[in-house]
């Protein structure tokens, strides 16, 4: 009987842990292994609305270096894992977008000369730096990222007018991510997308603010 | 020897199904401590400044600030309320807070939403953008801050395998969770906040455990959706 009991007893064990245990146990251990698994690789991909700005009567040339037409972020956290963010061709439709509502003609140019264009003037963002930063660093809920832009522009001659720099910002929160989602690549998606959103917003804004600019613009 | 061991055999596998069949009632039981809710305490006060009314043409939309580092709105929270005023009885129109958002792209982004009504003001009193709220037909913008939090938690509850392989766990597991929501209500079309809708909601979440855990969750965020939800219909369908 005691033997019966026992051999009962192993049978249902094994076959709680075929059925249920294991199963389960393997479901668990693969979503936190992807769910903790270090690193993340993000390709950006935005699309932005048209901005509502008053655009400025002349024709702008826009020149987009090789650097920003390819701009790829990638960096070791060590004990966080490899990460990178690829933003390079989605920054152009966004600026292009912004440009085509802040002037009057956009005019994209292969060079920085202006010669043979009929060109008031020449704009020609580029990007300086990409940081960003996820909650195991910061002991906050957020992934961030900061992205400086440069903003030169030039007479039709080819002398600066003026340079200014464009800081944009974005996060996301991971409490909008579920605990056992895989969150890392969505949630810097996510915030890149913010910051291109926020770069977009500050051109829009800042070129009319800057007093060089606006002495320019007089004379139109 | 063989007829008693078939005997045997056919013993035991009964007892295997039947025990199998009582693990199943307990999964059961256990999802349906899930579903189950502890106790919730709800307060809802409401602070009007101006009238509110809302013509077959016009619209709300739901927002949350976007600007802090801590203690941001959880974006569940603003769909819920956004669902569920737009849905049910004296339910009102409600636009999607990315599509309002869009439409108005970049004056409501994280940097440069307005804070506060002279902020307001200084956006709807430009041509582009008073002629583009007219078109999408949005009147009341409502702003919610708040979040949902988790304190005083006690106990634990241990999980092992004990003999047999079966899996167990035992203990009692139990906490707080808050949720502090407040709704701040503007009339973009006069540039005027008309009031505010604050909803509160507390309870307890405990899980005790013998052999299976059967959890009793208070759902309090769901419970101030709901109520904050139900105040904004009659604030501002008033």
């Amino acid at each position: 009987m005691s033997m019966m009991n026992r051999k009962t007893m192993t049978l249902i064990g094994r076959t709680v842990f075929i059925r249920y245990v294991l199963p389960v146990s393997l479901l668990v251990t693969l979503m936190f292994a992807t769910g903790c698994a270090g690193g993340a690789n993000v390709k950006v991909n935005v699309n932005i609305p048209d901005p509502l700005v008053q655009s400025v009567p002349i024709r702008m040339g826009i020149y987009y270096d090789e650097n920003l037409l390819n701009y790829l972020h990638e960096e070791d956290l060590d004990y966080y894992g490899e990460y990178s963010i690829d933003l390079g061709s989605t920054q152009i439709p966004v600026f292009d977008r912004v440009f085509d509502a802040m002037f009057d003609t956009v005019v994209p140019m292969d060079s920085l000369s202006s010669e043979d264009l009929n060109v008031d003037a020449v704009l020609a963002p580029s990007i300086e730096q990409l940081q960003f930063s996820i909650p195991e660093q910061t002991r906050s809920d957020f992934f961030e990222v900061w992205i400086k832009y440069r903003m030169d522009f030039y007479e039709t001659d080819g002398s600066l007018i003026h340079t200014w720099n464009v800081m944009a910002y974005g996060k996301a929160n991971q409490k909008n991510y579920g605990a056992m989602q895989r969150k890392k690549r969505p949630a810097l998606t996510e915030a890149s997308t913010w910051a291109l959103r926020d770069a977009a917003a500050n051109v829009s804004f800042e070129f009319h603010r800057q007093q060089k600019i606006k002495e320019w613009l007089e004379k139109y | 020897m063989h007829n008693k061991r078939t005997v045997r055999f056919s013993i035991a596998n009964n007892q295997c199904q039947d025990i199998l069949s009582t693990i199943r009632v307990i999964c059961i039981i256990t999802l349906f401590g899930f579903s189950a809710s502890g106790c919730v305490n709800t307060t809802v006060q409401e602070v009007r400044e101006a009238r509110t009314g809302l013509s077959a043409d016009q619209s709300i939309v739901i927002l949350s600030r976007k600007h802090k580092t801590r203690d941001e709105t959880e974006n569940k929270f603003t769909d819920c309320v956004s669902e569920k005023t737009g849905t049910g009885e004296q339910s009102l129109a409600v636009m999607p807070e990315q599509e309002f958002v869009d439409h108005l792209f970049p004056w409501f982004e994280p940097r440069t939403a307005p804070l506060n009504l002279e902020d307001l003001e200084g956006i709807i009193e430009r041509p582009l953008i008073a002629e583009r709220i007219q078109k999408i037909g949005v009147r009341y913008l409502v702003w919610i801050e708040g979040t949902t939090q988790r304190s005083d938690q006690a106990g634990s509850v241990q999980c092992t395998v004990v003999s047999g392989g079966v899996p167990a766990c035992f203990g009692f597991l139990s906490w707080e969770s808050g949720s502090n929501y407040e709704a701040s209500i503007w009339d973009i079309t006069k540039g005027i906040n008309v009031g505010k809708v604050n909803s509160e909601a507390s309870g307890t979440s405990f899980v005790p455990a013998v052999v299976v855990p059967l959890p009793f969750i208070a759902r309090v965020q769901a419970q101030a959706c709901n109520t904050l939800s139900e105040q904004l219909k009659t604030f501002i369908g008033a």
